[in-house]
């Protein structure tokens, strides 16, 4: 293959200036909350005036919610899926490690990835099940999958360790890099989470990512196309299996176990209240949602006894006030700001066609 | 050549009790130019869709350049050469008009997988010959400037443009079009003409439309449909003048039809 093969002949194919006016504000500037957001969470374990409490129970806690959700946000915004079954993949690669460390005695180098591979498979197989319906019977089929499987989980002695679950599952020293240190688990999860991230924004912007999207505006359209639309819903769905594991792994290292609560249906909804509050459709405000959501477990029992209430008024708040998630207020903020820079066509050389001027596909999209 | 792209062998289709297509017959050669007019509810978006594979027939065989595709899916009589557009333009609405026609396109190359970035800075040479056909693709049916506009921003009439691009982008060769002038300015509806007269020869052209004027202008043979069936075939002259035809439309003028 000819990678980078520079076109020669006329010019048509340009590539777009940068900073072209498709381009808003709030994409140009993006990187500056970028580099805040990323300085914050690198500081964060040294500012914090608990370390011991802050770290796991509102750090890590929320990157691998946040990256659990980011797999339903995934599907939801370039498939138009909404699945209930990611935080059980997540719970299933859980459980993969646990039982690799705790039953069979193995190494991490060989227990992650396996685990990483179960939750995968997982998803495919879930994938060829639901791939095929749509809207409200996905949702249903795909929380029915989550019933089983916790159902199984919670009874079966031999894989599972039914209620009691496998304990314990010891954050690893790996020599090099400790993770049995707090501070230093927390950068592994922050650097796993960001992977994912840009993982999946590179995915969205691939001729694949446009498929998707194609299919969830049309899938009549990308039929008589010629496309396989279910093969690409299975992909889809097991690359998301894919996030929503490596999210299980951070998670099972997070709780030194793993038992039938992780795949149980409130941990379900917390996944999708987590995606909710940071806005279904933005990939990185499910981070936001994962500080919410873990910051309310923690303190609202101080403010006050019903603390499933509380969360449940924050959630229909965000619904009623905010449908694109917390995230999305900061962008609509931004956008309202920016919308008398709103600038005309950049003139072009006469001579020069100009390209189709295609925004890049990752840009951000209307929200439905 | 006088080979034979489409047949069409004694289809019926019921939905529940209503027969909106019994025994249809027809035949097309390779590189004729046919328009199916008759009144709304005639069929003839149904007669697309059963050819397409969007539902199964209830009766009957359909036949592709020597194929039996009957009970194949959309998406495999569409790898034999079959486009279309839809009455109702089903576009990627969030979509840039240049990105519908790039995923289009990728229908057509089988690339549709590559997990190559699709940015169209992006250096790679498939990815920027894709880009440059799409360029000329919107050129053609006269989007030349709105490859950066969003669909749900553009026009009724540009989202049927757009309809078309996407058909072509294809490289067909059966194109079914379902009403492509609908909602067309008279500019659109003579450049829409030109573009069809100057298809390449080879490309077989099944049109559904409105617009008599356009019906009869691109057309070598028309195919009248009245509830549910096929009830006359002729030359565009021949349509003109019979009786028939007025007599369904109630003794009104051509222009009244479809
Ligand atoms: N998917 C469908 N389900 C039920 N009835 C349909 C469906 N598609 C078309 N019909 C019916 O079939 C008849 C023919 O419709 P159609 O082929 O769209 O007509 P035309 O395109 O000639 O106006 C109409 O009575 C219509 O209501
Ligand atoms: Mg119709």
């Amino acid at each position: 293959m000819s990678i980078l093969t520079k076109p020669t002949d006329s010019g048509l194919v340009e590539p777009l200036p940068v900073g072209t006016p498709q381009k808003s504000t709030w994409q140009r500037y993006r990187w500056i909350l970028w580099v805040v957001v990323l300085g914050a969470a690198l500081a964060f374990p040294y500012v914090v005036d608990r370390p011991r409490f802050w770290i796991p129970n509102i750090g890590i806690k929320s990157l691998w919610l946040g990256t659990i959700a980011m797999s339903l946000v995934f599907l939801n915004r370039y498939v138009g899926l909404l699945s209930l079954a990611q935080m059980t993949l997540a719970g299933i690669a859980a459980y993969g490690v646990g039982y690799m460390v705790v039953t069979l005695d193995q190494s991490v180098f060989l227990a992650v990835p396996v685990g990483i591979l179960v939750g995968t498979v997982a998803g495919f197989l879930v994938a060829l099940i639901a791939a095929r319906t749509k809207a409200i019977y996905f949702l249903m089929i795909t929380l029915a999958i989550g019933q089983v499987v916790y159902s199984f989980a919670s009874q079966s002695i031999e894989v599972t360790n039914a209620r009691r679950g496998l304990a314990p599952i010891p954050r690893p020293d790996l020599g090099v890099v400790d993770f049995a240190q707090l501070h230093i688990f927390y950068y592994g999860a922050l650097a796993a989470a960001v992977l994912c991230y840009l993982l999946c924004r590179y995915v969205a912007a691939t001729s694949f990512g446009l498929a998707l999207q194609g299919i969830r505006d049309s899938p009549e359209r990308m039929s008589a196309l010629g496309y396989n639309v279910n093969r690409y819903r299975i992909a889809a769905m097991t690359f998301t299996a894919f996030i929503a594991s490596i999210g299980g792994v951070i998670m099972v290292f997070d709780r030194a176990q793993v038992d039938p609560d992780v795949v149980s249906l409130s941990s379900t909804l917390d996944i999708l209240v987590v995606a909710v509050i940071g806005g279904v459709g933005s990939l990185g405000g499910v981070f936001v949602g994962g500080i919410v959501l873990t910051l309310l477990d923690n303190f609202a029992q101080n403010v006050t006894e019903r603390y499933m209430t509380l969360t449940g008024l924050v959630f229909i708040v965000v619904l009623l006030f905010a449908p694109t998630g917390l995230a999305g207020v900061g962008k609509q903020v931004v956008r309202a700001l920016s919308t008398r820079r709103r600038a005309p066509q950049a003139p072009t050389a006469p001579d020069v066609p100009t390209p189709p001027g295609i925004t890049d596909p990752s840009n951000e999209r209307k929200q439905q | 050549m006088t080979d034979v792209a489409l047949r069409v062998a004694d289809v019926s289709k019921h939905f529940g009790g209503l027969k909106a297509m019994r025994n249809v017959d027809l035949e097309i050669a390779d590189g004729e130019r046919i328009s199916v007019i008759g009144t709304n509810g005639a069929g003839k978006s149904t007669l697309f869709n059963l050819i397409a594979g969007v539902f199964p027939v209830t009766s009957g065989r359909i036949e592709l350049f020597g194929h039996d595709v009957t009970g194949l899916s959309t998406a495999k009589r569409a790898k034999r050469g079959l486009a279309r557009t839809f009455q109702t333009s089903r576009l990627f609405e969030q979509l840039t008009a240049a990105e519908n026609v790039f995923v289009a396109l990728g229908g057509s190359e089988f690339r549709g997988a590559s997990l190559r970035v699709a940015w169209p800075s992006s250096k790679h040479v498939n990815t920027v010959n894709r880009w440059s056909r799409v360029e000329r693709l919107l050129d053609r049916v006269g989007l030349g400037d709105k490859g950066s506009a969003i669909v749900a921003d553009l026009s009724h009439g540009e989202q049927r443009q757009l309809e078309l691009a996407m058909a072509l982008a294809l490289q067909p060769k059966l194109l079914m079009l379902d009403e492509p002038a609908a909602g067309f300015s008279p500019a659109e509806r003579i450049h829409l003409v030109r573009l069809l007269r100057e298809l390449p020869e080879e490309i077989t052209l099944l049109l559904i439309e409105h617009d008599m004027d356009i019906a009869l202008a691109v057309a070598n043979r028309v195919v009248v449909m009245h509830d549910g069936e096929k009830i006359l075939e002729g030359s565009p002259a021949d349509i003109r003048a019979s009786e028939r035809v007025r007599e369904i439309y109630l003794g009104g003028s051509l222009d009244d039809v479809a």
